[in-house]
């Protein structure tokens, strides 16, 4: 995992330094007396950060620093489950994080806390006891939106699906 | 002083104050164990009440609640690797291994233990060493400040992984996350859309970066242990551990109140500081990260020894240290005094009045947090399989309910799976946190620093106090670097 880690993280740096502050950070056409430029910080934070990249992938080339760079086994963290079905439910619970942030437009944030929540307790596998999980699913949004309404004034969006409805 | 103090003592110890107080550290415990919920959303929503009670329980109503919600922040930490406020995330690093062990009771005990202590000799110095404190804090500069604070980043990043550049790295990201939104100059950087001008805010990238890779663990790796509940078991703090402790008890407690005393550090990068020395001079540093209980010991003295030690600038010099202070000038302000100097000529008994308060509220955070930890602990019963998606449920609404906008909530949702990447790459999530937080002020301190000396780098060791962190920061790179070194050869 070494080598993939330093690879990435010397990337990340990069693009961030190459890329990302050319076009998102602007330098001002006048900066006044001796003040650093707004680049300066977040340029010198990039590079350090790829040069601990290099040096993390420079580490994991030799078996004798290895070690250093690399303390954790990678193949304890993923146990003996396929990569592929790892990946399938870190792709659904994506998935259902995008929906929910989707959902909250139309069906309100109540309604899409909802489900989200009916999504995640069937992708952790409490799904079995479904009375259990159909209660919890339903009174804790409940429950939190009228505290949260009632004693914070919270203004949650109701969704425009369900104001067309008319509720 | 002392006569002075007594007629305090008269005056505090009526029922009426003590109910204030209780009330406060109960409600500041309930509100900080609700993750999204913070300390200063307590005495912002507390601040209107006071408007119709005398100055002295106003003022111990609020310090009440922030004292409450620090320690109750250490109970989602530890029950549901949670922190309720940012001070705790040191804590879910020993606190949260010992709950799975089924030692939740255990963790807990040691958590209050240590937050009373650091609280009661935070309350001493603030009585005793006030003064001499503030102005010393009014003797750092921009580039004393920048040195502090890359002291405090190398401890973190040296204490929280197995790797010290992997602790680099993972405080890099968070320096660069930071730079997000407007620059002290008014600079927009990073806006790719309107609402990150304005930042991230600390309480979404604290709870998603903590919070939900642990649902996502659950979800991904499905391992047979999340599907049961935790044991209660073990509850109590033996005698050995907490004689093992009580030096990194006392060493946080004082870290804790020299951190707290000077404005903006605060208490999470106090908490920090601390664990790391804790665990360069303990015979279990081994253990630590794997639920020793000398961790919790020294990350919950020091983030609750800065509750005290943050009112020192504030009625010293009546700079408040952070946002809370900063209410709490304003509380100071509605009944008619005026933090500073002239305070303690003005107002001298009230002023005694509120030292006294805040040595009873110590007690009274014991009471409490005994009380609610029996409640608290059933919370470990529950099969994580169950947890993680109510804590995802709990996380969306309080995280909503801070700014009312959607924004927050999709910060949440992406830290949560930047977290889990984290995880799966073995960087930890400490350093980010901390640098997070301090980068602003760490950038900030740099920039100004740079702009007085006209561009010359030296100003950064100029003064014997940027010579000291400078060396202490050094010193604990060598230390870290040696020990792995050592490990790596096993």
């Amino acid at each position: 995992m070494g080598i993939a880690r330093g690879v990435m993280v010397t990337a990340l740096f990069g693009i961030v330094l190459l890329v990302m502050i050319p076009l998102y950070v602007p330098r001002p056409s006048f900066i006044p007396g001796f003040a650093p430029p707004p680049d300066m910080w977040p340029r010198a934070v990039s590079l350090l950060g790829m040069v601990l990249g290099l040096l993390l992938l420079a580490l994991s080339l030799s078996k004798k620093t290895q070690a250093i760079a690399d303390p954790e086994d990678a193949a304890t963290i993923r146990g003996n489950t396929p990569l592929a079905v790892l990946l399938v439910r870190f792709g659904w619970s994506v998935l259902a994080f995008a929906l929910f942030v989707g959902a909250v437009s139309l069906l309100g944030f109540l309604l899409a806390s909802i489900l989200l929540l009916v999504a995640m307790l069937v992708l952790t596998g409490y799904w079995r006891r479904k009375r259990v999980t159909l209660i919890v699913a339903v009174a804790l949004p409940l429950l939190l939106y009228l505290f949260f309404s009632s004693a914070l004034n919270t203004r949650f969006p109701t969704g425009s699906l369900l104001r067309a409805l008319g509720v | 002083m002392l006569n002075d103090l007594l007629i305090a003592f008269q005056a505090v110890a009526t029922i009426e104050n003590f109910l204030i107080m209780a009330a406060g550290i109960w409600g500041g415990v309930i509100i900080g164990a609700i993750p999204g919920m913070t300390g200063t959303m307590a005495v912002t929503l507390a601040l209107p009440f006071t408007f119709y009670m005398q100055p002295i329980p106003s003022i111990l109503l609020l310090v009440a609640l922030y004292k409450g919600s620090t320690y109750g922040g250490s109970v989602s930490a530890i029950l549901i690797k949670t922190p309720g406020t940012a001070s705790a995330a040191c804590t879910t690093l020993d606190g949260y291994p010992l709950a799975r062990q089924g030692k939740a009771g255990k963790a807990l005990n040691m958590a209050l233990y240590s937050s009373c202590t650091g609280d009661f000799i935070s309350n001493i110095s603030l009585i005793f060493i006030a003064a001499p404190l503030a102005l010393l804090a009014l003797r750092i500069g921009p580039p004393e400040y920048f040195m502090l604070m890359v002291f405090a980043l190398t401890t973190v990043a040296g204490v929280s992984g197995r790797s010290l550049l992997l602790g680099l790295v993972s405080a890099c990201l968070g320096l660069l996350l930071a730079t997000v939104g407007e620059d002290m100059y008014g600079s927009f950087r990073f806006d790719l859309t309107v609402d990150m001008q304005g930042g991230l805010a600390v309480a979404p990238v604290l709870i998603g970066l903590f919070a939900i890779p642990e649902l996502l663990k659950i979800v991904v790796f499905r391992n047979t242990e999340t599907q049961q509940a935790m044991q209660l078991g073990d509850n109590k703090v033996t005698r050995a551990e907490l004689r093992r402790s009580i030096k990194s008890m006392l060493k946080g407690s004082m870290i804790g109140v020299v951190m707290g005393a000077i404005p903006g550090i605060g208490p999470s990068a106090a908490a920090f500081s601390s664990y790391g020395e804790a665990q360069r001079t303990s015979k279990q540093r081994d253990n630590f990260g794997k639920g020793e209980v000398e961790g919790i010991a020294a990350s919950e003295s020091a983030n609750n020894g800065c509750c005290g030690s943050t009112m020192i600038p504030l009625l010293a010099l009546g700079v408040p240290g952070d946002v809370i202070t900063g209410v709490m000038l304003g509380a100071f302000m509605i009944h008619g005094m005026t933090p500073g100097p002239m305070l303690f000529e003005t107002n001298l008994n009230e002023v005694y009045m509120l030292f006294i308060g805040m040595l009873f509220s110590s007690v009274l955070l014991f009471g409490a947090g005994k009380a609610t930890m029996r409640f608290f602990s059933h919370i470990s019963r529950i099969p994580p399989g169950l947890m993680a998606p109510i804590v995802l449920v709990l996380c969306l609404f309080g995280i909503f309910s801070i700014s009312n906008s959607m924004y927050d909530v999709i910060v949440l949702l992406a830290m949560g799976v930047f977290g889990f990447f984290m995880f799966l790459l073995a960087i930890p999530a400490a350093p980010f946190l901390i640098a997070f937080i301090l980068g602003p002020m760490l950038e900030e301190n740099l920039r100004r620093a740079l702009a007085i000396s006209r561009g010359d780098p030296s100003i950064l060791v100029s003064s014997p106090i940027t010579w000291l962190f400078a060396s202490l920061a050094v010193f604990v790179v060598v230390i870290t670097i040696r020990q792995q070194l050592k490990k790596a050869k096993a």
